[in-house]
């Protein structure tokens, strides 16, 4: 029990600092960042311990405190999983290969704004309307790589 | 925008996180934590090593085809499936959400939009409201004097310094040509007199006192200045609380 509460706790930490449109504090930002680097370890080991514990009980338990083992071994690997995902990525879509077009091919409306650079002899535009979306996109321009962020 | 490149090593990076409305991104070589405003790593193998600004414009994407010559120039292409994501709205969206901090006191509401410059250690909010349409916008941070122009669309910004020949320079818009278009600077050959272009056939006009005439790149058309540009100043686009949070000291532009 104790364990699951701590497993999930190791995911829900995090998840609960980081979240969207609240502000995180300095020291907020790195428990949350300590929390997640000791997160993958500790939640194994978490789900290797109530797996243990849940084996050498199940033939005494009764039929509630064997859906409770349930649950517990089912809420650790949840958490196992989770503290693995970047669930940001999920909710933003990364642009996995970014494509381009020629300007005149572009069916960008003139009045759209765009990100542009220019290095040497190449010129690029990137729609805010789409970068709003993906956020991030790593690029290369005129060898230089560069990293467009919105 | 940022260079990727950091002790001489090529990062990529993907979105971890967000942090006071930015985001947090981390790099596939390191795992190391970066913050999105300021291009720091804040955690990790790196935390401390600071990413190089990559300059780059925000202009109208008619503005920007107008303004290519000889350049191989391409767009991002929409990615495939994606088309409902890209919301046009997405602005107006994320101001009904609340925000995580707020800074009153200075003028300005929390979601004001405003440029945001540093110079010689001091920080300036520029209120969009105050400086778009405003040509030209004179100021001057930690000595350096700026100025910040409007294209013709009323919508791109751009910022210079105003020094040129080891003078500050002061600039004026040329009103005899404004308010007229010029044949000669058809953008594509598309868009015949008559037609709401957003003013594509016009082109910024600014004299100074010495006889030159500046475009909207900064650069001399006319006058002794002929062919010589001058420095563009990068600026951030930003809310004021987030600009405020990140530059504790910033001033606030005001004329």
């Amino acid at each position: 029990m104790v364990l699951t509460i701590f497993s999930l706790g190791l995911f829900l930490i995090p998840a609960f600092i980081i979240r969207p449109f609240t502000h995180q504090s300095a020291i907020g930002l790195r428990i949350a960042l300590f929390v997640k680097w000791i997160a993958p370890t500790l939640t194994l080991l978490a789900l290797l311990g109530v797996l243990a514990i849940a084996w050498s009980l199940w033939q005494r338990s009764s039929w509630l405190l064997r859906s409770g083992i349930i649950t517990s071994l089912l809420l650790c690997l949840a958490s196992t999983v989770m503290v693995q995902q970047n669930y940001f990525e999920w909710m933003f879509n990364p642009i996995k290969a970014a494509g381009f077009v020629a300007p005149g091919d572009s069916h960008l409306d003139d009045k759209e704004m765009v990100m542009t650079v220019k290095i040497g002899p190449e010129a690029r535009a990137y729609p805010i309307v789409q970068m709003a979306y993906h956020h991030i996109l790593n690029d290369t321009v005129a060898g230089e790589p560069i990293v467009v962020t919105y | 925008m940022w260079k990727r490149t950091a002790q001489g090593r090529e990062l990529h990076f993907y979105l971890a996180g967000i942090n006071n409305q930015n985001f947090l991104m981390r790099d596939r070589e390191t795992g190391s934590w970066w913050q999105q405003i300021t291009g720091r790593a804040i955690s990790g193998k790196l935390a401390g090593t600071s990413l190089e600004s990559m300059p780059n414009d925000e202009l109208t994407f008619g503005l920007w085809k107008a303004e290519l010559s000889q350049e191989h120039a391409l767009v991002l292409a929409p990615v495939a499936g994606h088309d409902k994501d890209y919301d046009k709205g997405w602005e107006a969206e994320t101001e009904k959400y609340p925000v995580p901090l707020s800074f009153p006191g200075q003028g300005l509401k929390d979601r004001d939009v405003i440029l945001g410059v540093q110079l010689g250690g001091q920080a300036r909010a520029f209120p969009v409201t105050k400086v778009r349409g405003q040509t030209p916008v004179e100021d001057k941070i930690s000595g350096v004097p700026l100025v910040i122009v409007t294209a013709p669309d009323g919508v791109s910004m751009r910022m210079f310094r105003s020094r040129w020949n080891g003078s500050d320079i002061e600039l004026y818009r040329d009103t005899e040509t404004d308010g007229q278009s010029t044949d000669e600077h058809k953008a594509d050959g598309q868009s015949p007199a008559g037609q709401n272009t957003g003013g594509q056939s016009k082109d910024l006009r600014l004299l100074d006192s010495l006889g030159n005439t500046w475009n909207f790149s900064g650069c001399a058309t006319s006058g002794p200045a002929t062919g010589q540009c001058l420095e563009k100043i990068n600026y951030v686009k930003d809310y004021w609380f987030d600009w405020k949070n990140y530059n504790p000291k910033t001033t606030v532009y005001s004329h």
